[in-house]
């Protein structure tokens, strides 16, 4: 085992001793480069001058509406740090720093601890500091080593608007964060990230990227001035972000909706602009800017309504009579329906041991297509959809884009539920579910549910007769798809002819969305959903047509009773609004 | 007994023994400099920790230079076994800093069993290169001994721990030529590295397809073997740029980390300024224990570990540094004068993959906080502050003192 004599050629021991002397000889001459050669220039750098790196935030992108007014601003504040190995006694200079602020000095220990990240990186004491605070701290910085503040741009909302959900709201980054962050992204703690909505959307472009400065700082860390040794690089702001939405709707909308639950949304059909969308209750987005108190958090999360959540996006809601196009239009375009054709609706309807009721007591009396669309009679569509299978049903409300996301540019949205056979086996077992499911499906109630986003996209490619851009509420959002469903000309026509009877016919359940205006054409359906949180929500899906501008709108008030009655006139709100004088049509169509 | 093993002591190597105390020596006093007016008790203290850790050093020290060579040389293998499966462990635990290195046990400090595969592989590669009778003008007798030191490297680059897996890969080459191998033959061994190294700089890229050209011409292989060596290389070299593009983002990064580690946008090429300052400071005779202001410093991260030097530069001066260069010199040399001295071809072996494992650390230690080369974190020997690796390093010098001497005696 150990028999294996040790024969080295002299020479090879002579090379590795040589590769050994060498490299050592090459450190030493660094070494005296360094220390001997350029002595003097690293002594003067080092007793004279420490340096000291100072990063610079940049400002977040504004948020501005569609006519550039400020919908979410930036205001500067300072930030108090300390940098730990540069402190010669913590103690005391917490008790001057509170001292002179008025800042507690257990939130000064408790900040001091969490933001803690190193000995020589600064930490957070204190946020929102006054000038008067600051001028205070300047006074005493000759004690206060290792103490400097720094600017930091906060988020601020000037206008009286909340669209809370709309907008998001900005994080600060902490530990947990910093985790789930991509460290490609080079965030740091403290700094703020875009967590919801359209700040979390559009975070890349808002953020800007950080600047950094070196200062040279003296013995006793005073700073000493720019270090000429290292270049400043200027932090870059972040680029604004223009909205489609139109402030003044927003706020009017806003004010309107106070006290409901209820969603309303506003888009411009031919872009897929979004002009309002409101989801009530909200609450203000500056609740996330800090200085939220816990009584006042309390009261958010515990309030019944919800106000955290976007109804907009993730409100899954029966659409009631406004799904009746869809079985209308299917009917249509198979040919399984005779114009003239008519069904008597006594006001109820019997399949099986089960009672199906029209809304009107009493019945309608003859219906044809045309009628049973503007008077939203029941009866009628509980017979004809029974000419149709639940599969056909389900792929015509996917071909308008139920049950699949909007992909508006929020952060997320919920999908909704189209039932199909597969779906309905699943729930309810191959032989548990049978017509009445159906029936129920194709006006807009039982499983089905959709979310008011997908009823905006919905309205907008029926006011578009196919092709409607896809809903984005950046400004100048390339447009990415349109919808195109494929339903003839004639299908498309006679549509949208009926859902004008449904505002202008006597009997029509819509009348109550038109304000009226001379040369505005208006279309659109109302809906009152069943569901099992009490009375029905009130649902309107309608667009307008003047000048040749198109607007479309969905309301939709939880349990607000009937669609006619309470929806309706909210919708002729948001067009006389719009479309009442030469200035406001600039403002929401110039673009 | 006891009379068995003093006289075993006296008869090896007591310089090497000297040296290395006088390290440990400067190694506390200059942690003791960057501990003194620091917070927090004695145990939270580098100094005090440090001291601490001499006990089981030591302990090691004693049974490592006591172990009979024949026994080291018999459990080896099962050894080098073991580690590979202690190597693997820190991967089913808790990720310390993103990385795997660590073990923990419950004790307040971690353990990193990859510092003790650094000497394990070296004494394995030794049993194997010494076992057997090798014909080192073939270049096929390398190809064993690679995967032997492949094999952990491998799995503590994926720790990621590119520092260690560089201290295990090294002994290879010395080890080889040591015991005849061809130097074209290493040469055919790091080329592939070199390809892939410099194929992102087009200059360096050509300057080494020169360099590969002249020495294949040299060395006079077979016409086929040089031409498909090089346009073996060639083509490597251009197609890894082109695989880079296909990697994802975080492997990208996790590749950059293990060159890089201070991807901190503020502290990059800070750090070294920093160093260099401090240590181009110091001057000829330095500040004085306890008198860097660069480094009470304010600015340098793992001052107590990787950048000791820089303290040492700063406080006590070129003087020192040359002191210290010139120690670990002749720790080193002394080394390989024994490895070429001692009898049987194992012992020989492993001084000479020893003494390259110290030649690394030190070079790579002392060169990197003078930027000389990039960042890479590995501790000076004997002077940095760190359990595991004062462990380690005395476990070292104990086989390096154990095997040196007369083999027929012991």
């Amino acid at each position: 085992m150990l028999k294996a004599a040790n024969l080295i050629p002299q020479k090879r021991f002579i090379v590795v001793c040589g590769v050994v002397v060498i490299l050592m000889l090459s450190l030493i001459f660094r070494f005296f480069y360094l220390q001997v050669y350029y002595h003097e220039t690293y002594k003067q750098k080092a007793e004279v001058n420490r340096i000291r790196a100072i990063p610079l935030n940049a400002p977040r992108g504004l948020i501005l509406d569609r006519n550039g007014e400020i919908i979410v601003d930036n205001y500067p504040t300072y930030v108090l740090t300390a940098i730990p190995g540069e402190m010669i006694d913590k103690h005391k200079n917490f008790q001057i720093i509170s001292k002179s602020t008025g800042i507690d000095m257990s939130l000064l220990e408790t900040n001091y601890k969490k933001y803690y990240r190193g000995r020589f990186l600064p930490a957070r004491l204190a946020k929102d500091l006054t000038f008067d605070q600051l001028s205070r701290i300047e006074e005493h910085k000759q004690e206060l080593t290792g103490i400097n503040y720094i600017q930091f741009p906060e988020r601020y909302f000037p206008r009286k608007i909340n669209a809370a959900h709309l907008l998001g709201y900005v994080k600060e980054v902490d530990q947990a964060l910093l985790n789930e962050l991509n460290p490609k992204d080079k965030y740091l703690y403290g700094d703020l990230v875009g967590w919801r909505g359209l700040e979390k959307v559009y975070e890349e472009s808002l953020r800007g990227e950080k600047g950094v400065y070196f200062v040279e700082v003296d013995a006793y860390g005073r700073e000493m001035g720019q270090s000429p040794d290292y270049k400043k690089e200027n932090p870059i702001p972040g680029k604004d972000l223009q909205t489609s939405l139109l402030i003044s709707l927003q706020q009017m909308l806003e004010n309107l909706l106070d006290g409901k639950r209820a969603v309303v949304l506003v888009s411009l059909p031919k872009t897929g602009a979004m002009l309002a969308m409101v989801s009530k209750p909200d609450y203000s987005p500056d609740l996330f800017t800090g200085v939220t108190t816990v009584a006042e958090w309390q009261d958010i999360i515990s309030n019944q309504d919800k106000p955290l959540l976007n109804r907009m996006t993730h409100g899954l809601y029966p659409p009631g009579s406004t799904l009746k196009m869809i079985t209308a239009m299917t009917l249509m375009e198979k040919g399984k329906v005779n114009y003239s054709e008519s069904i008597y609706c006594s006001g109820i309807y019997e399949l099986g041991d089960r009672h199906f009721r029209c809304w009107k007591e009493g019945g309608h009396g003859k219906m044809d297509l045309e009628q049973a669309v503007t008077q939203s009679c029941n009866i009628y569509f509980y017979h004809l959809v029974q000419r149709l299978t639940l599969d056909e049903l389900a792929e015509a409300c996917e071909s308008f884009g139920f049950g699949e996301m909007t992909g508006i540019d929020l952060a997320s949205e919920a999908k909704g539920v189209i039932p199909n056979s597969t779906f309905m086996n699943k729930l309810y077992g191959r032989w548990g579910w049978s017509k009445g499911h159906l029936l129920n499906v194709s006006l807009g109630q039982g499983e089905l549910v959709v979310t008011p986003i997908q009823l905006m996209q919905y309205i907008n490619i029926l006011a578009m007769h196919g092709a409607a851009p896809a809903l984005h509420i950046a400004k100048g959002n390339p447009i990415i798809s349109s919808y195109i469903n494929h339903y003839s000309d004639q299908t498309w026509n006679r549509m949208e002819n009926f859902l004008r009877n449904v505002i202008t016919s006597v009997h029509g359940t819509g009348k109550r969305a038109n304000p009226g205006i001379p040369g505005l054409i208006i279309a659109g359906k109302t809906g009152t959903a069943q569901n099992p949180h009490g009375e029905p929500h009130a649902l309107f899906v309608g667009y307008g047509k003047k000048d040749n501008e198109l607007v479309s709108v969905v309301v939709l008030i939880e349990n607000g009773g009937s669609g006619g009655e309470t929806a309706a006139p909210i919708a002729g709100r948001v067009f006389e609004f719009l479309f009442s004088s030469k200035e406001t049509m600039k403002l929401a169509f110039s673009s | 007994m006891i009379q068995l093993f003093l006289q075993k002591f006296k008869e090896s190597t007591l310089s090497i023994l000297a040296i290395t105390l006088i390290l440990t020596g400067v190694g506390l006093i200059t942690l003791k400099s960057i501990s003194t007016g620091h917070e927090g008790n004695y145990f939270q203290q580098s100094f005090y920790k440090q001291l601490f850790f001499l006990l089981p050093a030591l302990f090691a020290y004693l049974i490592a230079f006591f172990v009979p060579r024949h026994t080291i040389h018999r459990y080896i293998y099962g050894l080098y076994g073991f580690m590979i499966l202690l190597i693997l462990i820190p991967f089913l635990g808790q990720e310390i800093a993103s990385t795997y290195r660590w073990i923990k046990f419950g004790l307040p400090f971690g353990f990193q069993p990859s510092e003790f595969a650094k000497w394990i592989v070296v004494i394995a590669l030794a049993r194997y290169l010494s076992d057997h009778n090798l014909e080192m003008n073939h270049f096929s007798a390398s190809i064993a001994p690679i995967i032997i030191v492949l094999i952990p490297a491998s799995i503590v680059l994926n720790q990621p721990d590119l520092g260690t897996a560089i201290i295990i890969l090294v002994p290879v080459l010395p080890m080889l030529y040591w015991i005849g191998a061809r130097p074209f033959h290493l040469f055919l061994m790091v080329a592939p590295l070199v390809s892939i190294l410099t194929a992102f700089h087009w200059l360096s890229f050509s300057m080494w397809a020169s360099i590969m050209v002249y020495v294949i011409l040299k060395a006079k292989p077979n016409l086929v073997f040089s031409i498909s060596t090089f346009f073996g290389n060639l083509f490597l070299g251009l197609l890894s740029p082109v695989l880079w593009g296909l990697l994802k983002e975080y492997q990208k990064k996790r590749i950059l980390t293990l060159f890089n580690p201070e991807i901190d946008p503020l502290g990059a090429a800070y750090q070294i300024i920093q160093s260099k300052t401090a240590v181009g400071a110091g001057g000829l005779f330095g500040k004085g224990w306890g008198q860097g202001t660069q480094t009470h410093l304010k600015f340098l991260p793992v001052q107590e570990s990787d950048f000791i030097i820089s303290v040492i530069g700063e406080e006590f001066g070129f003087i020192a540094i040359l002191i210290l260069i010139t120690l670990f010199s002749l720790f080193i040399l002394r080394t390989m004068r024994l490895a070429y001295n001692v009898d049987d071809r194992f012992s020989s072996l492993v001084l000479v993959g020893l003494g390259t494992i110290f030649t690394a650390h030190v070079f790579v230690n002392f060169a990197m906080s003078v930027g000389m080369i990039p960042v890479k974190g590995l501790p000076l020997p004997f002077v940095s502050y760190g359990g595991s690796f004062l462990l380690s390093s005395y476990i070292m010098l104990a086989l390096i003192m154990n095997l040196s001497i007369d083999p027929k005696k012991y």
